[in-house]
């Protein structure tokens, strides 16, 4: 269930987390994010400025790729777990594409009264190639 | 021809700047991204949480930034533009909530600058540490970026 809460003890080395599809990606979705976070470089709104830069279109924030990572783990393990989120943006996210973010869990850590699962993350486009990889570490509750 | 990148930016800390973080702006840029989480959205279900209030999504604070600064200065200290530059990669270290109402000062500094040559030629890889702290001065995240400039 979507939000519910998510205890440390309720997780395993190798979990995976659930996919998130997101997209076709709008134009108006780059736009209305470059609004939200002040990036209003031309290469994600403007077609010909982008193939002037060599980058053959217009193309997505790779923020926003980071976006939808940092959803897929909020989703699964709620709200304000998230305590290190590293991303190399290694694709381009094209117009149409869908991004499909995925993790799985690499560690669990336990010190003191403070319990961490360590995963690795990443985003794929509609062919399965690699927009996104990194690593996630967030904090959960115990139980105990 | 490649362009020259000024590797004597390295060391550089730009201007500290405050931001406030908005209500709106929190909720703004959850939309933007599709993340419809009650936590970001909902004032009634922030005010209930362990927070007392709404929180920001993980990757909101890349929308701090110095409004007094001229964007294009640190591209042309670097001797580039922003048509050459892509984001190559971004971390956020997060150890408080960020909240509305929040006031928190952000330090920037140019850390590293490398170069490489890849597949699609040679690159210029600049690395920014960003502090950013609150009025007690408590550490409430840590930004590391690298943006790429293809020379």
């Amino acid at each position: 269930m979507k939000y519910a809460k998510l205890y440390f003890e309720d997780v395993r080395v190798g979990d995976e987390l659930p996919p998130l599809v997101k997209g076709p990606i709008p134009q108006i979705q780059l736009t209305r994010y470059a609004g939200a976070s002040g990036d209003f470089n031309p290469i994600h709104q403007d077609d010909e400025f982008a193939r002037a830069a060599g980058m053959g279109g217009v193309f997505a924030h790779g923020m926003l790729s980071m976006g939808f990572v940092a959803q897929s783990l909020t989703e699964w393990a709620g709200a304000g777990s998230v305590r290190k989120l590293g991303i190399r943006f290694a694709g381009l996210v094209r117009l149409k594409d869908t991004v499909t973010c995925r993790g799985r869990v690499l560690e669990k850590t336990s010190k003191d009264d403070a319990h961490t699962v360590e995963l690795e993350v990443w985003a794929e486009n509609g062919k399965g190639d690699k927009v996104v990889t990194g690593r996630a570490t967030l904090a959960l509750p115990a139980r105990a | 021809m490649p362009i020259q990148i000024n590797k004597a930016v390295v060391g550089k800390e730009l201007p500290p700047f405050a931001v406030t973080v908005e209500r709106g702006k929190i909720k703004e840029f959850a939309r933007a991204v599709g993340d419809l989480n009650p936590f970001y959205l909902d004032d009634r279900v922030g005010g209930a949480s362990e927070w007392g209030d709404i929180v920001a999504p993980p990757t909101f604070a890349i929308t701090f930034r110095d409004e007094a600064a001229d964007t294009g200065a640190l591209l042309r200290d670097l001797g580039t533009d922003i048509s050459r530059v892509l984001h190559g990669e971004q971390e956020f270290e997060l150890h408080r909530p960020i909240q509305p109402g929040g006031t928190y000062l952000c330090r920037a500094k140019v850390t590293d600058i490398y170069e490489k040559t890849g597949k699609s030629g040679p690159m210029a890889f600049v690395v920014r540490e960003t502090s950013v702290t609150d009025r007690a001065n408590e550490l409430v995240a840590t930004l590391r970026s690298v943006t790429v400039i293809r020379l």
